[in-house]
């Protein structure tokens, strides 16, 4: 559904990614991790559109992204959770809601994926009229998500949904990820928390200094010294 | 009596200068930049006036709005959508570039006199209401604006395209992630701000009788003083800014002794610089420097 191939994105003279290739099925839950300025928003935002990169290329359903605007992608069925979320602070529950369905015209099936939304996350429906700028981070991110929903993405793209979050707001945001996935949405997510992410995920890449440096089936690399490795830094060889 | 005179004088003054901050701030809160070629949109609803004096009302009216929303747009279109990426002080010079072309392409037409047009002529004349004499042009000024402010209002409030403009004026990436299309937002505030524009024209002209290649120069500039004030990326700011100025402006005129009364706008940008020590940020807080996706 998304094929990412040798991905070199560069900010001046920054070097943020370094050849990235990454694959995600449809139907399929990826995770990929990695500690703090290893690149992993940057291969978000260029697969949303918004950073374009120096070479590579990303592909959506078979189709190149690169002449695509973030706006047009969002209509084809990507949509992206930003880190930070990111939701329009000024702005109330219910219009930050409504513009999640921008590219939408169906207004009918709008109002029952707003009651779908509200029904997922009832602390939003106690703050529909309220400035979304008062919500609590964690009910921020379900905003961010629920917005996100309005556009019926096909692919839904987050950066780091648990940054920040308590625990137990951390849990119900990853049971809101994993029921968007039985309702038939694809999933990458994006986390430095690593424990987090290989849980709910079936695949995951490791990404270390712009370079992917381990990939595999989540319950094949959890623990294990080379997924030390990989995350921490160390290369796998030169570890003992 | 005088107070009262002084005070409709003051809304009047201020509702124009509210008009032409809105146009201004429109510009700022959803794209950073400060259009100092506003006051050539200004300018051009003038000419428009004097090139096609003669014509019926409506049509003049009609006629500069088209003529301004398409020059908005076409310096949309031409100078600053290949510089939408590009820092603030760049986007800040090419408004400046363009305002010189546009006054000078003018001044090759026209020449540089000043030129007499008539125009909402009988609106010269003053009503009265028991020894208060109000020119008609400061009613329906005040009215027109009036109208206009709920208008815009309802449009940002109710519609669905004034929504995708706030969402854009308060993070321009993201409301792209949800599916804002940048050009078409960006379009409709250049259209917005030139109708602005034209309106702020029409007070102009009717009110000195006159056009010239200048005229829009020192409206920009208390405009921006207005915008400022407010709160740059605030859109109900610069209104109030703009009424602000205007009263500021009036008073001063009115209660300054009588040979200091020609340097007024002198003291007005001092009491701007005044302001901005106070309050740097302006009237109204807003998230015009806050982090972007
Ligand atoms: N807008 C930017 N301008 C310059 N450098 C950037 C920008 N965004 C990210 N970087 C740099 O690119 C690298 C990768 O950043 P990022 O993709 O945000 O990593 P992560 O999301 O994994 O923390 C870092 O070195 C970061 O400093
Ligand atoms: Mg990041």
């Amino acid at each position: 559904m998304l094929t990412i191939d040798n991905l070199h994105v560069t900010y001046g003279n920054v070097v943020a990614l370094r050849g990235v290739s990454l694959e995600v099925g449809e139907g399929e839950i990826v995770a990929v991790i990695g500690p703090n300025g290893a690149g992993k928003s940057t291969l978000l935002l260029t697969a949303a559109g918004l950073v374009r990169p120096r070479t590579g290329s990303v592909a959506f359903d078979g189709r190149s992204v690169a002449s695509l605007q973030p706006e047009a992608l969002v209509a084809s069925g990507l949509s992206l959770v930003p880190e930070g979320r990111h939701i329009f602070g000024s702005l109330s529950v219910a219009e930050n809601l409504a513009l999640g369905a921008t590219v939408r015209h169906d207004r009918a099936e709008i109002a029952r994926d707003v009651e779908r939304v509200l029904t997922m996350f009832p602390v939003l429906r106690d703050r529909y009229r309220q400035r979304s700028g008062k919500l609590s981070g964690g009910e921020q991110q379900m905003l961010a998500i629920g917005r996100a929903m309005l556009a019926r993405p096909r692919l839904l793209l987050l950066d780091e949904p648990s940054l920040g979050l308590a625990p137990l707001v951390v849990e119900q945001v990853y049971a809101a990820i994993q029921e968007l996935r039985r309702s038939g949405v694809t999933v990458l997510v994006v986390e430095q928390n690593a424990s987090r992410a290989l849980a709910a995920a079936d695949r995951t890449y490791v990404l270390n200094t712009g370079v992917v440096r381990l990939t595999g089936r989540s319950d094949d690399i959890r623990g294990t010294p080379a997924f030390e490795a990989a995350y921490f830094g160390v290369q796998a060889g030169a570890a003992g | 009596m005088e107070f009262l005179q002084n005070a409709i004088d003051a809304i009047s003054l201020g509702a124009v200068y509210a008009l032409a901050a809105l146009g201004i701030g429109l510009i700022f809160s959803i794209m950073r930049l400060i259009n100092f070629a506003h006051g050539e949109l200004i300018m051009a609803g003038g000419f428009t006036l004097y090139t096609l004096a003669g014509q019926p009302l409506l049509v003049l009216i009609l006629a500069a709005l088209i003529v301004t929303a398409i020059l908005a747009l076409g310096m949309e279109r031409i100078a600053f959508r290949p510089l939408r990426k590009a820092n603030p002080a760049t986007l800040l010079i090419a408004s400046f570039a363009v305002s010189y072309l546009v006054q000078h392409t003018v001044l090759l037409l026209y020449g540089s006199r000043a030129m007499g047009v008539p125009f909402l002529a009988d609106l010269s004349t003053s009503l009265e209401f028991g020894g208060l004499r109000v020119p008609r042009l400061q009613l329906v000024t005040i009215g027109v604006t009036l109208l206009l402010m709920g208008g815009l209002f309802a449009f940002f409030r109710y519609s669905r395209t004034g929504l995708q403009m706030r969402a854009a004026a308060e993070d321009f990436n993201m409301a792209r992630l949800v599916g804002v299309r940048a050009n078409r937002v960006i379009a409709f505030a250049f259209a917005i701000s030139g109708g602005l524009a034209c309106m702020v024209s029409f007070y102009l002209v009717a009110q000195t009788g006159s056009v010239s290649y200048k005229m829009g120069v020192s409206m920009v500039l208390i405009a921006f003083v207005s915008s400022v004030v407010g709160g740059m990326g605030s859109i109900v700011g610069a209104a109030l800014g703009g009424f602000l100025v205007g009263i500021i402006s009036v008073s001063l005129q009115a209660y300054l002794p009588v040979d200091l009364r020609p340097y007024r706008d002198a003291f007005v940008f001092l009491i701007f610089i005044l302001f901005l020590f106070w309050k740097p940020e302006g009237l109204m807080k807003t998230r015009a420097d806050r982090e972007r996706v």
